[in-house]
């Protein structure tokens, strides 16, 4: 039981971060490196609002907010510009960004390391069917399953799902059609930027908030993204579960492997099914 | 075809004279220390966009190539006991032959799902170098008192005869990847990057062409780290690092792709914020990340644009 | 390009020029020391410490040594044994009169050889590889800090004083880990306590929980946990989740402190037990001063790394001044076999045979901070003499 809720939280962490990537990827077509660093930063930021509210369900409303304005900014101050760009050069300018952000943490937060706990009911463990388990893992899988659904159906129901679908599969044909493109970019990554914000603040009590914290986090991500398919967020749901079960079954059977395991996997995906192993779509690039 | 003195290669001519002439104007060694670094990345550049700049094949995991280079160079030298040259040949046959598996193993991937592949295999040898090849890499602390070269009765073991000797190195780099990019064999990876369906329609075997591209860029890429195991007298699987990979990437883009001068001068740019920055604030890593972002939004044809102006031929 | 190599080549004449010509010259103008430290990265907190404490030690002495001006500079290593090879033998080109650090003892053993090759003094103050005052000794390098085998000792005697039974062994995947973990199987069944598990986690492992949870199960009542890096608050974060200070008695090496217990937070901290290097509570003069000047300085008590950082650091300067001549070779002859009996942690004596400094070890158990500043304080609960973990020169 406790390998089941162990990798269900891990793949959901994970889904929350690497949902943004690929609906940056889907849209810009571009790999977003500074992901890691938003997530970072929601950390830290969900460290502040929590010393300084006292409430950890606070943190889970403002820090998003937060990172979705920066998200904003940072779309419009640095891919903007090169919106027509090779997309190396966009690739390029995501580097130069995790430089900034690790800095502004830096200077702000200093090298130590933080923590801060949830709500009182969600510290300790509960048993259920006779092991104990994590109550705050338990918490992380629903409050990650309703993030996953809401943004399932956001997407694939919604009217500004439809728009965004429109601005990625087709950007000419939707500014022709009178969408602002330009709009529907920057609120995509914002919206990513808001969800690794969110993962941060997630993150905060269950793992050290550190500097290093979104560079460990992020190789995994794209596995996940590798593994469903770039750009497809239903792929992405489905890798995210087999990457957090295999690292916790791996854990349980043979720790030494888990890594050469996942690269493997990872290669052969790559090799046998480029496009991931959940996508139908025509390969992209 | 163009003619032979293109302002491009003249430039990136002029950068090797301008460092071969360094210690004309100094002695001081933490100088020349830091000018090697800066031929040996040079070298490392040229070679990564030998394989972007000229071919049009992105690669995350170019520090497997130089990696390898690296410990091929300490295996000949240090456990065969073989001599400086013959080192230096098995750092470019280690970089070759890793990158012609590579190319391989990724012959159906294309474009950004071949840089992934890359950066994966990359780790993925990283992580055998580390936990399952203690014996032969170190392990973790890596393998130190990798030799320099001994010849002609001059001391390398002085970092300005060891300059001198990269610096050369680095002008040859340079003379024989020039050559190369105008020989026909260049002219038909230049088509490659730019219609690959259509040099393949022209008669071309473009898969082959990828392989060519990628055991050249390979085999400069082992040649450069060899290089750097020899500055530094230590290897570790540190160099397998995807930051190596992304640094590289950094630097060609910078300076400009698809020229000579460009990873040069990307190269030397760099070291050179890093080094003046860092002496004069402690904040130099984020002002570091803001000289990219501008660079990349105002200078996208790199540094080097500044020189070659409209300078079509290059 | 023209425009910065001149502008190196400017700097570079200035800095000879400030420096004089010939090295015997400059020798006596300035004592200039290379501080290689890890000043960002996973270990960059660690780094940051040992300069303040560093720094303590030569500002206590009115930055001076054998009369002239001492001259630092810190170098950041990055974390990277890569980046470290590179400022040091920047440094050694420069023409330093010593080498202070690293923090990794991966780093430190490759800093060692350079030292070695340009005869220049190197004091390390925190790696704690056995081989740097083992296998790999040299003339050139000091340790005035603990090493692996003293702390490994500790960790045996505090398990058999802690009554326990069975032991369940989790380690980090290294070279070291691997042979730590071999001493540790062998050793432990001798003092009665049996070993019912071994775990290897590779380095950099974000999830511990399954690992923790294996260790529960196993019905071991002690854990022996050996991570590095990042990975010690992972895993004491996690364990907390799952009541594991409660259930087990947790011990290691450099596993907690106060600094630690400020990432891993009380819950996960409280009942952890952990060698420490040095403790600002240790009861020297010589310590009660170095901590009212660190808390004015700094504002905060300083940690192990700060406080080992400033003992090994003063010692080396008093040494030096002592000898009153500037010459390396006499310096190190003069710390060979140097007695410090007014050390912050007490006795010390540098071993002739070896470098490696003779001293106590600590053994402490986190307990919530009774003035509620800082998550958990630190309180030694044993500790142990040099004569119980040295086996003499030979």
């Amino acid at each position: 039981m406790a390998i089941i809720v162990v990798g269900l939280s891990i793949g959901m962490l994970i889904f929350l971060l690497a949902a943004g990537l690929t609906l940056i990827f889907g849209m810009l077509q571009v790999i977003n490196f500074a992901h890691g660093a938003l997530y970072m930063l929601g950390a830290y930021l969900a460290y502040s609002v929590a010393m300084l509210t006292g409430s950890f369900w606070l943190t889970l409303v403002i820090v998003p907010l937060m990172l979705l304005v920066l998200g904003l900014v940072i779309e419009r101050v640095t891919l903007r510009p090169i919106y027509d760009a090779d997309h190396v050069y966009q690739v390029l300018i995501t580097f130069g960004v995790v430089l900034v952000i690790d800095e502004v943490v830096r200077f702000f937060w200093g090298l130590s390391g933080r923590q801060f706990s949830p709500a009182a009911f969600l510290v300790g463990s509960i048993d259920i069917f006779g092991t104990e388990v994590s109550r705050y893992r338990v918490f992380v899988i629903v409050v990650g399953a309703i993030v996953m659904t809401a943004l399932l159906l956001g997407i694939e129901k919604s009217r500004i799902g439809l728009t965004v679908k429109a601005c990625s599969v087709n950007p000419d044909m939707a500014a022709a059609l009178g969408i602002r493109v330009e709009r529907v970019r920057m609120m995509v990554f914002a919206a990513g930027a808001g969800l690794a914000g969110f993962a941060g603040a997630i993150a905060g009590p269950m793992l050290p908030i550190q500097l290093q914290m979104g560079n460990a986090i992020l190789l995994d991500c794209f596995t996940v993204i590798i593994i469903g398919g770039l750009g497809n967020i239903r792929g992405a749901i489905v890798a995210a579960f087999v990457v957090g079960m295999s690292r916790a079954v791996g854990q349980q059977w043979a720790a030494e492997w888990v890594d050469v395991f996942t690269y493997s996997l990872l290669v052969l995906v790559l090799l046998l099914k480029p496009e991931g192993l959940f996508s139908k779509k025509e390969r992209t690039a | 075809m163009t003619r032979f003195w293109t302002r491009d290669f003249l430039i990136a001519l002029g950068l090797c004279v301008l460092l071969l002439a360094a210690p004309l104007v100094t002695r001081n060694e933490s100088v020349f220390f830091l000018l090697s670094l800066i031929v040996i990345w040079s070298i490392f550049a040229l070679a990564f966009d030998f394989c972007f700049g000229r071919g049009g094949i992105l690669s995350f995991g170019h520090a497997a190539f130089f990696a390898l280079g690296a410990y091929g160079y300490t295996w000949a030298t240090m456990d065969l006991g073989l001599g400086f040259g013959a080192g230096l040949a098995m750092a470019i046959l280690c970089g070759a032959v890793f990158a012609v598996i590579v190319g391989l193993v990724g012959q159906r991937v294309t474009g950004l799902y071949f840089a992934l592949l890359t950066l994966m295999l990359a780790q993925l040898l990283a992580i055998i170098m580390v936990t399952r090849l203690r014996r032969f890499t170190g392990g973790d602390d890596g393998i130190a008192g990798v030799p320099r070269p001994m010849f002609g009765g001059i001391d390398f073991f002085e970092t300005v005869n060891f300059f001198w000797l990269i610096a050369a190195i680095l002008l040859a780099v340079v003379v024989t990847m020039h050559v190369l990019n105008r020989s026909p064999l260049g002219q038909a990876i230049a088509g490659l990057k730019q219609n690959e369906e259509r040099a393949r329609q022209i008669g071309f075997n473009t898969a082959r062409l990828r392989l060519a591209v990628l055991s050249i860029s390979g085999a400069y890429s082992g040649l450069a780290g060899a290089l750097l195991g020899a500055l530094l007298m230590y290897v570790s699987p540190q160099l397998l690092s995807w930051k190596v990979s992304g640094d590289v990437l950094i630097m060609a883009l910078l300076g400009g792709t698809g020229t000579l001068a460009g990873p040069i001068l990307g190269v030397t740019l760099f070291e050179l914020l890093k080094e003046v920055l860092s002496s004069y604030t402690e904040y130099w890593y984020g002002i570091l990340g803001i000289t990219f972002i501008l660079c990349t939004i105002f200078l996208p044809k790199g540094v080097v644009s500044l020189l070659l102006g409209r300078d079509k031929s290059r | 390009m023209s425009f910065s190599i001149s502008r190196l080549a400017r700097q570079a004449l200035l800095a000879a020029g400030l420096v004089g010509a010939c090295t015997a010259a400059h020798a006596q103008d300035t004592f200039r020391i290379a501080g290689l430290v890890p000043l960002s990265g996973a270990f960059g907190i660690l780094g940051e410490n040992m300069r303040r404490g560093a720094t303590i030690a030569i500002e206590e002495r009115g930055g001076e040594v054998l009369g002239v001006p001492i001259e630092v500079v810190w170098d950041d290593t990055e974390t990277s044994t890569q980046v470290a090879i590179q400022k040091a033998t920047k440094a050694m080109a420069r023409g330093v009169d010593m080498i202070f650090g690293e923090a990794s003892s991966t780093t430190t053993l490759a800093i060692m050889k350079l030292a070695e090759q340009r005869k220049v003094p190197h004091i390390v103050t925190l790696s704690a590889d056995d081989r740097i005052t083992g296998a790999d000794k040299s003339r050139y390098t000091f340790r005035t800090s603990n090493n692996v085998a003293m702390e490994v000792a500790a960790l045996l005697a505090f398990a058999k004083n802690q009554n326990l039974e069975k032991m369940y062994i989790v380690m980090a995947d290294y070279s070291v880990g691997r042979d730590l973990a071999k001493i540790l199987e062998t050793e432990l069944p001798k003092n009665g306590i049996e070993v019912v598990g071994t775990e290897f986690v590779p380095i950099g492992t974000s999830d511990y929980a399954i690992i923790l949870n294996k260790a529960l199960e196993s019905g071991a009542d002690g854990l022996s946990l050996v991570v590095v890096g990042a990975d010690v608050a992972t895993s004491l974060k996690q364990g907390a989740d799952v009541g594991l200070g409660e259930k087990m008695t947790v011990m290691g090496l450099m596993l907690m402190d106060e600094t630690q217990g400020m990432v891993v937070g009380e819950r996960g901290s409280v009942g952890i037990n952990s060698t420490l290097r040095y403790h600002h509570t240790q009861d020297s003069d010589r310590n009660r001063d170095f901590v009212a000047a660190f808390v004015e300085k700094y504002g905060e008590l300083p940690n192990q790394y700060a406080g080992e950082a400033y003992d090994g650091m003063s010692w080396w300067l008093d040494t030096v001044d002592a000898t009153g001549v500037f010459d390396k070779e006499a310096w190190i002859d003069a710390f060979e076999g140097s007695v410090r009996d007014s050390s912050v942690e007490g006795l010390k004596v540098m071993r002739a045979c070896d470098h490696q400094a003779e001293q106590v070890a600590l053994f402490g158990t986190a307990v919530p901070d009774p003035s509620g500043e800082l998550p958990i304080v630190m309180e030694i609960a044993e500790s142990f003499e040099a004569e119980e973990l040295f086996a003499p020169c030979e």
